[in-house]
């Protein structure tokens, strides 16, 4: 940390917010929050004689209210840069600390919050993880019980610069412990707070008690645990070394302390599972390894920087093993905890990453971006040929791409920022935007071959290229069998699948039509997913009102490890058209034809699409000659 | 145990039973056992973490053997510690259900009717939490055919509120905790001078 | 020496009393409390109560468990409802209703039964010595019906 400071071209802040992130990749404008600390950081040479002489102790929040602080105060010793900050919830405005600093002059208590903006290239979120309050798990008593206490409270209980100078005491009477219990997993693996593994717990609560033990070997550790997780380099070992040094590990979730009123000694509750017997067993303290969780603030952060969450509430990488440290917006990258529970070592690994992966946008004179972006046709747009421009379009972009600076203007897509869902093309009421390398005619073009011959025995399934196409991929790799008379089209995310691709695929004559992606917590265009759903609900809902069939039009969210449900949906849905007399599904698809063809009347229109009919038209001819002449 | 893939496990008849669906999502973590009494008070061998195992594990003669199938008393102490939020008595009462369908026997001691002195009030049906009393047509010696309370022992779990309840003492649980064992505890203690019997 | 009252402790046998605490309610209650372990606090019939009194118990506690944690579903509210019932009972015959007591014990009250019972216990010396159940009846020669 010091070393960062040190550096020219580091610049810390520290005691800034994040307020407003706004432009692209390269190009960001932050406004950044100075709060008051009513000391002046030019003048302060961090002597600490404000602190000295300043009345006021409330608790430290550093040090997990363990232990007091001054109003005039630094978060911790080792704090870079070394500036003190005047709490001006706990001053009482003696101005002692005016007195105490004297020539140096550095305290000014009419500071105010400064706004910044700052011209940034590329940012990276480090903003860590917040800690599950206990309390609200009644059986165990913390806050109740004055001897039982968190991990956190234990790290700073046995820290040589904590405290007690690292002397572990129990509150209740400032002894030194004798026995220790450490439960697992409080809050985590639990469905009725937090249902993921905390990741680290399992080890710090292995390294406490190595070195309580190693402090004093008099000292009696049991670890409850319901699995011990050591899958890193050495972890196992770490875990081995402390069963050597006689730490005790109990399988068996506690699910309960009492304690005595008297000695405020506590007894944990559990079953030890190796035995099958229920146990009750006394200790001087217990340590809660609680949950981690996502910081309070994390939602706001999320909509603020404009990147999507994982289901836990952690910011959701843009894929979970390639590009771990990317967020889904081109720019932003992630470090440590903020993304999902884990260690230093873990943490470090990302950072260096999302380090060298920021230089290199720093690094370049421009920045290439896939290709399939989105692209207005301006002649085509509301503005242009009704003077108002709808903002569908604006509204359905999850990355906040497009601009409508005003109602004459047409929509315009900043290329920068757009990734390629498709969403805005497809909710475009006027078909005034397309998206380059899949265009309504490219799209249309491949349905068109694909039901070029028999089309009523064929089911068209749409597959988004990140899930459903990865399930698809699977259920052949794994040989699962499905019918084969599926025929994928892939499309970048389910927010592509245009209603008119559907009309489409009907008018044609298809027998069924499948529309697939990913669940909804794994879109990778943050909302994508959702667009495309709620489509698909209305798509449902309409050909059920003109009485198509029960399964030829099926909607389903497959990821890209459930190759056996793609295979297991597409196999129902053959399942259904084996089910109907040949006759009778033919007499259906004549019979909801003509509605398809008033719903796709102004399909031709779209630029391209007449051609890529005509065009089709020759292919799709020269498909079914080729076949009807014997080789 | 077997493994057979083709007919239906156990698992799967447990599960099919409304309370039983959350079965194999137990992790095997023992908060159920140490939340719940029985164990500690009554029968060692009592084990619900065990009877999950053994739902999921396909040992269904072992499960209808334990005495956790029968004792339990669907208090559910046990479910708002759950981590995976199983409804664990739901469970239980699974195993029972199909135990019972194919023949088993609780090991309990249930209430029992005194059909001679029965009144056919209904206190008891309503005082029982288990709804294992009815009244029935029966035909009683003596008394001919007249409506009395019946137990069904497959419900009945041998709390013995229906005694406290019932004016004529014509129902409760044979063997532990009898009104004529309470009193005669208690007389042993009072024992006013002078009078024994 | 002040002789104690005498206390007929009904005890469900769920109640949640921590190893020690039931160690000593089992083993070592003085001479002069008399513990009577029932299957649930619904199971006590207030005729048990009433012989109790009459056989020249100077107090009775029923201690069974939380309402919610109940072993039998609702066995214990079951129970409150007959002894609330039979408490005004007691005021109508102009007994003192103080004489009995039900207490609610969790699992997490360690020691607190001693300290219920030392309570009541004082309590009963408060109240006056003439506790004479004014219709008490002297229990009968020979056998006893229930
Ligand atoms: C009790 C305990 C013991 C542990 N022991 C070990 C161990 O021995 N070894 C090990 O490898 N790991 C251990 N860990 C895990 C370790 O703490 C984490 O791996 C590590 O802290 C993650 O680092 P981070 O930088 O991602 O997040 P953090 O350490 O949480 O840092 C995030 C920082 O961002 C700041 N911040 C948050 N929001 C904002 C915002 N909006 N604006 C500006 N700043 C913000 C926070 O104030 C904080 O300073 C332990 C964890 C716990 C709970
Ligand atoms: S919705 Fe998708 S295609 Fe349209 S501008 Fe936004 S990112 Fe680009
Ligand atoms: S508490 Fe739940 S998860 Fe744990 S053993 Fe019991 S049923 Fe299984």
């Amino acid at each position: 940390m010091v070393d960062a400071a040190r550096q020219p071209r580091i610049d810390v802040r520290t005691y800034t917010e994040v307020e407003k992130v706004e432009g692209f990749v390269g190009n960001f404008k932050v406004t950044l929050r100075e709060k008051a600390k009513h000391v002046l950081a030019d003048r302060c040479n961090g002597c600490g004689d404000c602190a000295k002489v300043c009345p006021v102790e409330v608790p430290n929040y550093f040090e997990m209210n363990l232990a007091p602080r001054k109003a005039a105060y630094v978060p911790m010793s080792q704090s870079v840069p070394l500036i003190y900050n005047i709490d001006l919830d706990a001053c009482i405005h003696c101005y002692k600390c005016v007195e105490a600093c004297g020539p140096l002059e550095a305290i000014d208590f009419s500071q105010e919050d400064k706004l910044v903006e700052e011209d940034i290239g590329a940012i990276i979120v480090a903003t860590g993880f917040s800690h599950f309050d206990p309390s609200v798990m009644e059986e165990y008593g913390y806050s109740r019980y004055p001897n039982v206490i968190t991990s956190m409270e234990m790290e700073r209980l046995n820290n040589s610069a904590g405290p007690t100078a690292g002397n572990l005491i129990r509150p209740s009477d400032h002894k030194n412990p004798k026995r220790l219990a450490f439960i697992n997993c409080v809050g985590s693996r639990d469905k009725r707070y937090n249902p993921s593994c905390s990741n680290f717990c399992c080890m710090y609560s292995i390294k406490n008690a190595v070195l309580l033990k190693q402090m004093n070997p008099d000292v009696d550790i049991t670890i409850y645990y319901m699995d011990i997780r050591t899958p890193s380099k050495g972890y196992e070992e770490f875990y081995d070394r402390a069963r050597e040094l006689g730490i005790h590990f109990t399988q068996g979730r506690p699910s309960m302390i009492t304690e005595d009123k008297e000695t405020h000694n506590l007894f944990v509750h559990s079953e030890d599972i190796t035995l099958g017997k229920v146990i009750e067993e006394e200790y001087d303290m217990v340590m809660l390894n609680q949950a981690a969780i996502p910081q309070p603030d994390q939602d706001h952060m999320s909509s603020v920087l404009n990147v999507a969450q994982s289901p836990g509430g952690w910011f959701m990488e843009y894929h979970p093993k390639l590009r771990p440290m990317d967020s889904p917006t081109d720019g932003i990258f992630f470090a440590g905890a903020c993304q999902g529970p884990k260690d230093i070592p873990s943490s470090v690994a990302q950072g260096s990453a999302a380090a060298s992966r920021a230089s290199r946008i720093l690094n370049s004179e421009k920045w290439e971006i896939e290709p399939t972006v989105a692209v207005v046709w301006p002649e085509r747009c509301s503005a242009t040929t009704r003077g108002r421009a709808c903002g569908i379009c604006a509204k359905a972009c999850p990355y906040g791409a497009i601009n409508i600076f005003s109602p004459e203007i047409p929509a315009e897509v900043v290329t920068a920022k757009c990734h390629g869902c498709g969403a805005c093309v497809a909710e475009c009421p006027e078909d005034a935007i397309t998206q380059l390398h899949y265009t309504d005619a490219q799209i249309l073009a491949q349905m068109r071959a694909l039901l070029a011959d028999k089309p009523e025995e064929k089911i068209l399934a749409f597959r988004c290229h990140w899930c459903s196409y990865g399930g698809a991929d699977l259920a052949g790799t794994s040989h699962f069998e499905y019918t084969a008379n599926e025929r994928g089209m892939r499309v970048m995310c389910s927010a592509r699948m245009d209603t008119d691709f559907i009309y489409e695929a009907y008018r044609l004559g298809a027998g069924a039509v499948l529309y697939s992606g990913c669940h909804p917590q794994d879109c990778h265009y943050i909302t994508g997913q959702l667009i495309g759903a709620k489509r698909a609900e209305r798509l449902k809902k309409m050909f059920e009102r003109m009485e198509m069939t029960d399964g030829r039009f099926r909607v389903e969210w497959i990821s890209a490890a459930e190759g056996d449900k793609y295979a297991r949906v597409l196999n129902e849905m053959q399942t259904v058209l084996d089910n109907m007399d040949k006759d009778e599904l033919r007499a259906e698809i004549e019979r909801l034809k003509p509605d398809m063809e008033k719903r796709l009347k102004k399909f031709p229109n779209v630029p391209g699409v007449s051609e890529s009919m005509a065009y089709s038209d020759t292919l799709v001819s020269a498909i079914n000659t080729q076949k009807k002449e014997p080789a | 145990m077997s493994h057979s893939g083709s007919s239906q496990s156990f698992a799967d008849e447990v599960k099919a039973i409304p309370g039983g669906e959350f079965v194999e999502l137990c992790f095997s973590c023992g908060t159920c056992v140490s939340k719940c009494m029985i164990q500690q008070k009554l029968e060692p061998e009592y084990n619900p973490r065990r009877l999950l195992r053994m739902v999921i594990m396909d040992m269904k003669e072992d499960a209808f053997d334990s005495p956790t199938t029968w004792l339990c008393s669907a208090c559910d102490l046990c479910y708002p510690a759950c981590p995976q939020q199983i409804h664990i008595s739901g469970v239980i009462t699974a195993v029972k259900e199909i135990a019972v369908e194919q023949g088993g026997k609780t090991t309990l001691k249930t209430a029992a009717v005194d059909q001679q002195t029965c009144v056919s009030c209904g206190l008891c049906a309503e005082a029982c939490p288990y709804e294992a009393i009815s009244l029935v047509q029966t035909k009683v010696p003596y008394r001919g055919l007249v409506q009395v309370a019946q137990v069904d022992p497959g419900k009945c779990m041998a709390c013995g509120l229906c005694s406290a309840v019932c004016r004529s003492t014509s129902i409760g649980v044979p063997d532990d905790y009898t009104d004529k064992a309470l009193m005669e505890n208690l007389w042993d203690w009072l024992q006013p001078e002078g009078v024994t019997f | 020496m002040e002789t104690k009252p005498k206390i007929a402790l009904f005890q469900c046998q769920w109640c949640l009393y921590s190893e020690p605490d039931q160690y000593w309610v089992d083993h070592n209650l003085p001479p002069s409390i008399r513990l009577m372990k029932v299957s649930c606090t619904g199971r006590i019939n207030t005729l048990h109560i009433l012989n109790a009194i009459q056989g020249g118990a100077d107090g009775v506690m029923i201690s069974g468990c939380r309402p919610e944690k109940c072993h039998f579903k609702e066995g214990n509210l079951s129970a409150l409802r007959q002894h609330e019932e039979f408490l005004n009972l007691l005021d109508y015959i102009g007994y003192e209703r103080d004489r009995v007591r039900f207490v609610w014990l969790d699992l997490q009250d360690r020691g607190r039964i001693q300290q219920e019972l030392a309570d009541f216990e004082n309590k009963l010396q408060e109240l006056s010595t003439a506790n004479t159940l004014a219709t008490r009846i002297n229990a009968p020669e020979g056998e006893v019906h229930v």
